[in-house]
């Protein structure tokens, strides 16, 4: 009973608690004796120097009589016996602070959703527990200590990483507001892959004109800064005190390469995706003449030229094959296959397919496919495409069509449920592979910034709707299609959606956190280390000077208290749930 | 009508559903004042009633709500609830939007949602949260996870009784509550006014709100949600529990006798994700989608219709013609086969669920008073240069995001809240301030 | 010590943000478990230390419920497997102590989980009203 001696040292302090009853107009005290929870509050709690029952505590009268007792009575402590804390416990909080009562020595017990509301007809049980709760908040409250908000001051500037469509319009919502920005990129130009890609669907521009127009609005710009053939090499700090190392390689001879520290608040990952590269012999690429993915015809497209001709063919008819890439089986063996759908392909494919129609005519398509997910208005180009010539054939995932060399020409044989499953033969001058997204190989990059990424290889997020664009590393965002495959305007979205968050962070040159984070008994710490392997966040670090013991960075700490639960010493905490507030609550509960 | 004086924030968001909230709680943090203005007593929008959803299946109150509190305890955001948007001119500082708050006759200060008022009134009329699966007072808390938490009186369905008025120990019944006008002065306003859903009653020949065992997807989400109106799946006619469900997937979508050609991207999945809560509660009821392309495009989606599979949901790939209703209930579903040998086949059913779409709120266009707001064919919201910013109306200063501009699931609506956050404060940022330079280092 | 009457003391951890809104909602919706339940509530299921659920028992409540985050924890998102562990560790630990194994039980309960929150505690409660008191078990912790 380690806990009770502790207690016996703190009751010579003498708090000077308020505890109020809330009566919620009979919803809780047609169930729980409030009377009788006052009474035994007085009896027992001499550091109660004011127990009263109110009619409702959130009333403003009744929070103007708290202003006072706090006041008159000196109060340290305020115990509010009422609703769920949901409703209420901010309401409460602020009143403290007009009080001049550190907000965090209030603790808001539930008497309502979890007592008189749960047990109806059972007033005494229902009052013993109301009181249980009741004396657990006194118990919480005589061991809390005055918390503060966490501050600190942040670097009033950015670092996107990739220079791509996303990374761009990042950097423009980010300098508009006032925010540096630094970007980095490795190759030598803007623009990603959009930059190489020609008429882009459903928009009808193509790519160059896209990234164009985003690097026009950052032309002039004086508060961003863009670095192009560089790389990051290596990054420290913590949320608002990034410092990151780049490599710039020059093209100039000379100097081969500089090398530059960045100081930021946050940094913005928008390193894009790879396209899927067929395997030799995948549907025939590279081994039968006339096959090519979904980029090669783009490019091919791109010549503006009056008729369709690849490396000397002439193309009257051609086939576009689906989900190469995406979509795979799971490998029976358990080895790697992409099994996500790449969500642009689809619709790429189609407008593809509507700009050949559109251009040239008498070009036949066949478009192989699984599932047309041409979602949203892409709906409206895949019934053009079919009105436009384009012959739309499903194939099951268990019969994937065979792509062989027939003279000249490519033979596609494919077996369709509505003929029976008979095989059938087509012959075609080009064979289209429409190939899907890859997570960008960056090895170097991920070893440098060590984000999770998720079973499907690209980056994950903390959670698809809470935070869609944190990571583990508070403070380091993902944006684009490094997170997800994505469409143009999906991209911009996300990359926007990185900016505001970025920008939460860095605006007001300040951060305010959340006081509940963890920390470290010194005393205690023994190294054991268990906290630094439990933390998903990276918030605690072994240091030497202290004598090898643990240190928790707040500012990169969520306050989950994962770490609390594996310390075999109890040394590292979580402010506001102490091991000791949680002990002397558990041993009043237990009363 | 009282007059209130007028109130000055940065930016007025309409709509508090998950993207106005996200939108506002991110304009919030960075520091802006904002104005959220919901039509609805309570804010959470239609993700608030889902049960869960996909593809992580996580639960969509546990994500809304901590959406709401953060919204309500915001100490950038002014919240009202219960207000609809009358009318927007643009001036030269920005816009002055004239919002009426309707009458709650309930002082919301004093009303400390204890439900006394519920239990005295004697009305019973359809509820509007529950998509008329079970009733509501006249007088009423729209849900127990409502925000704020307060009873709202209906007064056209209120009887005059009194009852509500006697019981509540609060006294915070008010009769004599009138509309507010609000006048808001904003830089900038972000279009959150989410989406309709398609009324299943247009597609006569599957007989929805006439045959008792054909629900909308959007009820039978309820039906599957923790706080379920039965607190069991079971079907309306009988209270059996169904042991064959079949889904009518592009209810309404991709279907140009209804006027919507489009696909509404969300119904594949959240039939999907139906088919694996049902087959939680009922492990022995066979769950079949019709369907005519399965559509799983985003994160994680893929390998929850993999999954899908697996757990034995059944896909026809075919398009329902009609629903005939048997005499004891049952539903026969005709179908033409568009996979196996084709033509027309039928199949029996205990429950079908119609995966309604969503369709614009147009609305939206007639708020604007001095300038014209583009709406696209259908009457989405036009996104003026998709290339250059999918949140950027045609009108400077005004974004919009989420179901506003089109079919979204809620991990992009997120994301695009953000976008118009974003847009917007640089906006207005840049609009105002004068960009000053720290320690840049110069461009290579 | 007399059986007949005997009630089971069971606590309960719920998480803030998750399990003990679900909480909340059974009693919204007037749903009854068992009024001999207590309930704390911590950040996040993660936290709670083997050694809190020993001195639940050792303080004198029959049963310890942890109303888990499960899937829908916003902090971490293997919060169950976290929890689990740690579960598990109290409970080699209670087995050492000569504590019945049954009267801990976790849960994932969501902030809408009544149901399951009332049907878990009720049968742990079953469960424990059977088993009797905990200083009936092993040797007396009540010194």
């Amino acid at each position: 009973m380690k806990c009770r001696q502790e207690f016996k040292l703190t009751e010579g302090k003498k708090e000077r608690i308020g505890v109020y009853v809330c009566h919620c107009g009979g919803n809780i005290s047609d169930y729980v004796d409030v009377k009788k929870v006052v009474e035994e509050i007085k009896k027992g709690e001499p550091n109660a120097i004011i127990v009263k029952d109110l009619m409702f505590d959130c009333a403003d009268a009744s929070q103007s009589e708290m202003i006072e007792d706090i006041k008159a009575q000196k109060l340290d402590r305020v115990v509010v016996a009422a609703c769920s804390p949901k409703l209420h416990e901010a309401t409460f909080r602020n009143m403290a602070k007009r009080a001049d009562l550190n907000p965090y020595m209030l603790y808001h017990a539930d008497i309502r959703e979890q007592s008189s509301w749960a047990h109806e007809g059972d007033m005494e049980g229902a009052t013993s527990k109301a009181l249980a709760h009741v004396r657990a908040a006194i118990a919480y409250v005589k061991s809390a200590e005055p918390l503060e908000k966490i501050k600190s001051e942040t670097t009033h500037s950015v670092l996107i990483i990739g220079g791509g469509i996303a990374g761009l319009r990042a950097a423009i919502d980010l300098s508009r507001m006032g925010v540096n920005v630094m970007l980095v990129e490795r190759s030598p130009a803007l623009g990603g892959h959009v930059a190489e890609l020609g008429e882009i669907y459903p928009y009808y521009t193509s790519g160059p004109e896209i990234v164009k127009g985003l690097v026009d609005e950052l032309k002039g710009r004086d508060n961003v800064a863009i670095y192009t053939n560089a790389t990051v090499m290596s990054y420290s700090g913590y949320l608002g005190k990034f410092e990151v190392k780049v490599k710039v390689t020059h093209r100039q001879p000379g100097s081969e390469y500089s090398e530059i520290t960045l100081h930021v608040g946050s940094i913005i990952v928008a390193t894009g995706f790879d396209t899927y590269r067929p395997p030799k012999g995948e549907y025939g690429y590279g081994t039968v003449k006339g096959v090519v993915t979904l980029p090669d015809l783009v490019k091919a497209l791109g010549d503006g030229s009056k008729e369709l001709i690849y490396e000397g063919r002439r193309i009257r008819e051609m086939a576009f094959i689906y989900c190469v890439g995406s979509r795979q089986k799971p490998p029976e063996d358990g080895g790697h296959a992409n099994l996500y759908c790449s969500r642009y392909c689809c619709n790429a494919a189609t407008s593809q397919a509507l700009t050949i129609h559109r251009r040239f005519n008498n070009v036949k398509i066949y478009h192989l496919y699984r599932d047309m997910r041409t979602y949203g208005r892409n709906e409206l180009m895949y019934e053009d495409a079919a009105k436009g010539g384009s012959i739309f054939i499903r194939f099951d995932e268990d019969h994937p069509p065979l792509v062989a060399e027939d003279g000249d020409r490519c033979r596609v044989t494919f077996w369709s449920s509505l003929i029976e499953n008979q095989p059938v033969d087509i012959l075609v001058d080009l064979v289209v592979l429409v190939t899907g997204m890859e997570p960008r190989q960056n090895e170097e990059l991920n070893r440098t910034l060590s984000l999770p990424a998720g079973s499907d290889g690209f980056y994950k997020e903390i959670h698809p709707k809470l935070r869609p664009v944190e990571t583990n590393i508070t403070g380091v965002l993902i944006s684009g299609t490094a997170q997800a495959p994505r469409d143009v305007r999906e991209t911009l979205s996300s990359a926007s959606a990185a900016a505001a968050k970025a920008a939460s962070f860095v605006l007001k040159n300040e951060l305010e956190l959340d006081p509940f984070v963890a920390f470290v008994n010194p005393q205690a710490c023994e190294a054991h280390q268990e906290c630094i392997k439990e933390c998903p966040y990276g918030a605690i670090e072994l240091v030497e000077e202290l004598g090898k013991k643990a240190r928790v960075t707040s500012a990169k700490c969520k306050g989950c208290g994962a770490c609390v639960a594996v310390c075999p010493t109890g040394a590292i905490q979580l402010k506001g749930y102490t091991n000791m507030e949680i002990k002397s609550m558990i041993e009043e509960l237990a009363r | 009508m009282t007059e209130l004086p007028e109130e000055a924030y940065d930016v007025l968001v309409i709509g508090g559903g998950i993207a106005g909230m996200e939108a506002a709680i991110d304009l919030g943090d960075m520091g802006f004042k904002v104005a959220l203005v919901e039509k609805e007593p309570t804010i959470g929008g239609k993700m608030l009633l889902l049960s869960k959803v996909f593809p992580t299946l996580d639960c969509a109150s546990c994500i809304s709500g901590t959406k709401t509190s953060t919204v309500s305890h915001h100490p950038n955001i002014r919240l009202l609830t219960y207000s609809e948007v009358a009318g927007i001119e643009r001036v030269d500082s920005g816009f002055v939007a004239r919002v009426t708050e309707k009458p709650r006759y309930v002082d919301a200060s004093l009303c400390t949602s204890c439900g006394e008022c519920e239990d005295a009134c004697p009305i019973i009329v359809p509820n509007e949260f529950d998509f008329g699966l079970r009733g509501r007072k006249a007088i009423y808390i729209p849900f127990d996870t409502a925000v704020p938490k307060n009873a709202v009186l209906d007064l056209d369905n209120c009887i005059y009784c009194m009852q509500c008025e006697r019981v509540c120990p609060a006294d915070a019944i008010n009769f004599l509550q009138v509309p507010k006008a609000h006048t808001l002065r904003v830089k900038a306003i972000i279009l959150a006014v989410g989406f309709k859903l398609f009324q299943a009653e247009k597609k006569k020949d599957y007989h929805y709100g006439e045959y008792p065992n054909v629900l909308t997807s959007m009820q039978m989400d309820r039906v599957v949600a923790p706080t379920r109106p039965y607190n069991a799946v079971i079907r309306p006619s009988d209270g059996k529990e169904p042991q064959n469900v079949g889904y009518v997937l592009c209810t309404g979508s991709r279907d140009r006798t209804v006027g919507n050609p489009r696909c509404s991207q969300v119904c594949c999945m959240y039939s999907m994700k139906q088919a694996q809560l049902i087959m939680g509660s009922l492990p022995t009821a066979d769950i079949t989608l019709y369907y005519m392309d399965i559509r799983a495009y985003g994160k994680g989606f893929e390998e929850f219709y993999r999954q899908s599979r697996d757990m034995g949901v059944k896909f026809v790939r075919g398009k329902v013609g009609k629903i005939e209703q048997k005499p004891d209930s049952n539903l026969t579903v005709y179908y033409e086969d568009t996979e196996g040998s084709g033509g027309m086949r039928k199949a029996d059913h205990d429950l079908m669920v119609l995966s309604v779409g969503l369709l614009p709120n147009t609305e939206v266009a007639g708020l604007f008073k001095n300038v014209k707001l583009d709406l696209d064919e259908i009457g989405w919201i036009r996104i003026m240069n998709e290339t250059r910013s999918s949140v950027q109306t045609n009108i400077d200063g005004v974004f919009a995001a989420g179901c506003a501009t089109g079919p979204k699931d809620i991990p992009d609506s997120v994301l695009e809240a953000g976008a118009a956050a974003s847009q917007c404060a640089a906006y207005i940022r840049g609009a105002s301030a004068s960009i000053t330079a720290h320690e840049v280092p110069a461009g290579i | 010590m007399s059986t007949h009457a005997f009630e089971p003391k069971i606590l309960v951890f719920s998480t803030n943000i998750i399990s003990d809104p679900g909480i909340d909602q059974a009693g919204m919706s007037h749903i009854n478990y068992p009024s001999s339940s207590r309930i704390l509530r911590v950040p996040c299921s993660s936290m709670i230390r083997p050694e809190f659920i020993i001195h639940a028992f050792e303080s004198g409540f029959d049963a310890v419920f942890i109303a888990a985050d499960g899937g829908d924890c916003p902090y971490l998102s293997d919060c169950s497997v976290r929890t689990a562990r740690n579960v598990q560790r109290a409970s080699e630990m209670m087995k050492e102590n000569g504590i019945d194994q049954s009267r801990l039980r976790m849960a994932g309960i969501c902030s809408v989980c009544s149901d399951a929150f009332a049907k878990g505690v009720k049968s742990l409660y079953d469960i424990t009203k059977g088993l009797g008191p905990v200083r009936s078990e092993g040797h007396d912790r009540a010194s």
